[in-house]
């Protein structure tokens, strides 16, 4: 079995941003039930969901930049040009919103989750918004890889 | 909620807003996107580095502003929940129909 870079590092992405919105889904729930118990967890989880975004920023940006020029070109050509000209244009921008989401929330996550009502409505807000934006990211890069697939089939 | 939240919180809802505003001047512009280009090699590169130097930038300079610090932490949260969801629309809606 051969893995080229091209397909680890958009692997790693993949798996990257997954893991990141598994991280915000769980300080979603422990946020959920607050209290002084669970504060170390949730600043951990916090802290994991913004590595996660991190790395999935720095593995997309350079399978993008690398690799993706030649996908883009057949996707273009393809029977599903709007995987690129809606959804690659839309995912490559939507991602940076997760991403900044994702920095933010180690930072309200060292706040009193457990007394502070703003706080905690600021947290979930956040975790929600991570997990929301990052699948919707997620599914675009499905609509993507399925656009070079069928433009692949299509010129053979 | 202390200034650094406040702070940061006020500076994402500005950075998503400019990110959006950013990627539609891009898309209208080729000298803006070549000019991007030319500065970090890949304008995609340089969205993101100019997205974290807004928010590292304004997340600074609002955690040190009186006025940030005293607002309502619920308004915040609006604010920032509405940002993301018009930011996001935003690009949706551009790349579909512009």
């Amino acid at each position: 079995m051969t893995i080229s870079t091209n397909d680890a590092v958009l692997l790693a992405h993949a798996g990257f941003g997954v893991t990141g919105c598994l991280a915000a889904l769980w300080v979603f729930v422990e946020t959920l039930n607050a209290n002084p118990g669970n504060a170390a967890r949730i600043r951990t989880a916090a802290l994991v969901a913004a590595a996660c975004m991190a790395a999935a920023w720095i593995c997309g940006g350079y399978w993008y930049v690398h690799f993706y020029p030649a996908d883009k070109a057949l996707i273009l050509k393809g029977p599903w040009p709007f995987a690129h000209n809606l959804f690659m244009e839309t995912k490559e921008h939507l991602f940076f919103i997760t991403g900044i989401l994702a920095f933010l929330l180690p930072i309200a996550a060292r706040e009193r989750l457990d007394s502070d009502a703003a706080a905690r409505k600021l947290v979930l807000s956040l975790a929600a918004l991570i997990l929301i934006t990052g699948l919707a990211v997620e599914g675009a890069g499905a609509v993507i890889e399925h656009g070079a697939k069928i433009a692949m089939g299509a010129r053979q | 909620m202390n200034s650094a939240t406040s702070g940061f919180t006020l500076s994402a809802a500005v950075t998503v807003l400019f990110n959006t505003a950013l990627a539609w001047a891009k898309d209208a512009s080729p000298a803006l996107t070549n000019f991007m280009k030319s500065v970090a090699g890949h304008h995609w590169t340089t969205h993101g580095l100019a997205d974290l130097a807004v928010f590292a930038g304004l997340g600074f300079v609002f955690t040190n502003s009186k006025a940030v610090s005293r607002m309502d932490p619920n308004r915040l949260t609006a604010i920032l929940i509405g940002a993301v969801v018009i930011a996001a629309l935003g690009l949706i809606l551009w790349f579909a129909f512009v």
